[in-house]
């Protein structure tokens, strides 16, 4: 059962491969990670709100309102939008100017975060996030027949809530053919192939506190995915703490009673949905959102919360037997 | 003349039947002491046998066997202590970790 482990860094974060042996008719493992390796560098050329020169800069800075776009960038606006629609607005992919005025304007990659604690000392009290009333994704549409993208000038996009897991899904279709794989971008992590099915994934979840596991899961084929505060964490201009989680009816840092979340989906957008959805809305609703797929929920006192099917006890099937 | 006072015996039926109804009384005593545990020729009392008691215990042996069946619909299993799980877990070189980016 040998793997090709491939690490790099790209989109802001550590991408991982781990790819099995391939099927009949099927290139080595080597060469599909660097047909992977190079992917995720023209995905995060084309799509990053920090390169000038990205396809994404130039959607958002082009003044007409039907824009051509390449089949990529198409996708990685759908998967926006469906994430807004998934997580009824929550999950926004509009909210550039906030996000730039909170202090988010160039790539944090490197940077080291604040330290949590001491922000959530200082953080406002505690409420859930609610979607804008405005609703502005609502104005975005993907024009596949067109090949463009139409939405009112001046209103950009962003597709870094989503672009990770895009990534993650779309290099798991290429590898689904051998016999077990691992994409990990940045935490966003899709696994499959048959052998999977039969040995899976141990995935150790950081805690955003203490860097500690803080649980492990056994994945097969599935994705996850989690959000937290813990790396994406400044002092803004006016000292306060800021975070690139924003509420989206007030485009301010959301300040929820949750500094974590890990989700459990089918594919990693929709497990990065989730996990955004979930610590956007607080303890409450984050139970609400992760009670089908399952996932864990960290509280600001680091408490590590099993939701859904992780926190259902183990099946106990008692055969019958005589007893001796 | 002095009267001689003449003694009359008494008859034999008195006496054979005053034995009789003396022996009878002091068999019946007897009889009683014995009964109630007082027997005059052991001296101190003895208490009557003890009834002699069965203990039923009911003995059960538990044998339990267990099989871990996974959720229907959910293909992970977790938790801190799964570590030790009987799942096998495919080797890696370094663990796969899920944190914030």
């Amino acid at each position: 059962m040998s793997e090709h482990d491939v690490v790099f860094d790209a989109m802001g974060s550590h991408v991982r491969l781990l790819i099995g042996e391939p099927g009949p008719g099927m290139e080595p493992a080597p060469a599909a990670a660097e047909w992977a390796r190079r992917f995720v560098f023209e995905f995060d050329a084309a799509l990053s709100r920090f390169k000038p020169d990205s396809e994404l800069r130039a959607l958002n800075d082009d003044p007409r309102e039907r824009v051509p776009a390449s089949p990529l960038l198409r996708e990685a606006v759908r998967a926006g939008l469906a994430a807004a629609r998934r997580s009824g607005g929550l999950v926004d992919p509009t909210l550039v100017e906030e996000i730039e005025s909170a202090g988010y304007v160039a790539s944090r990659a490197g940077v080291p975060g604040a330290p949590l604690g001491a922000a959530l000392a200082e953080a406002p009290p505690r409420r859930p996030a609610a979607p804008a009333r405005r609703a502005r994704w609502r104005r975005f549409e993907v024009d596949d027949e067109g090949g463009t993208i139409v939405r009112p000038p001046g209103l950009r996009f962003d597709t870094g809530g989503t672009g990770k897991g895009l990534a993650a899904d779309l290099l798991a279709e290429r590898l689904r053919g051998y016999s077990r794989f691992v994409v990990d971008c940045g935490g966003d992590i899709r696994i499959g192939g048959a052998d999977a099915a039969v040995t899976p994934y141990a995935v150790f979840v950081e805690h955003p506190l203490t860097g500690d596991r803080a649980h492990v899961l056994r994945l097969r084929s599935e994705a996850v995915a989690t959000s937290g505060l813990n790396v994406r964490i400044w002092r803004d201009p006016d000292g306060r703490y800021s975070h690139h989680l924003l509420d989206p009816s007030t485009g301010e840092p959301a300040w929820t009673g949750l500094i974590g979340v890990t989700a459990l989906a089918g594919t990693a957008v929709e497990a990065e949905t989730l996990s955004k959805a979930a610590l956007l809305s607080g303890p409450g609703g984050g139970r609400e959102i992760l009670r089908d797929r399952g996932g864990l929920l960290v509280h600001d006192s680091g408490w590590v919360e099993r939701v859904g099917p992780l926190a259902a006890p183990p099946t106990i099937r008692l055969p019958e037997r005589a007893v001796a | 003349m002095t009267e001689r006072h003449r003694v009359r015996r008494p008859g034999p039926a008195p006496v054979i039947w005053g034995s009789v109804a003396l022996f009878a009384v002091l068999f019946a005593f007897l009889t009683y002491q014995l009964a109630v545990g007082r027997d005059p020729a052991l001296g101190a009392k003895v208490s009557a046998p003890d009834r002699r008691s069965i203990v039923i215990r009911r003995v059960i042996k538990h044998r339990i066997v267990t099989t871990v069946v996974p959720t229907p619909g959910a293909s992970s299993v977790s938790s801190a202590p799964s570590v030790s799980a009987p799942v096998p877990v495919a080797p890696a070189a370094a663990p796969v970790v899920t944190s914030a980016s």
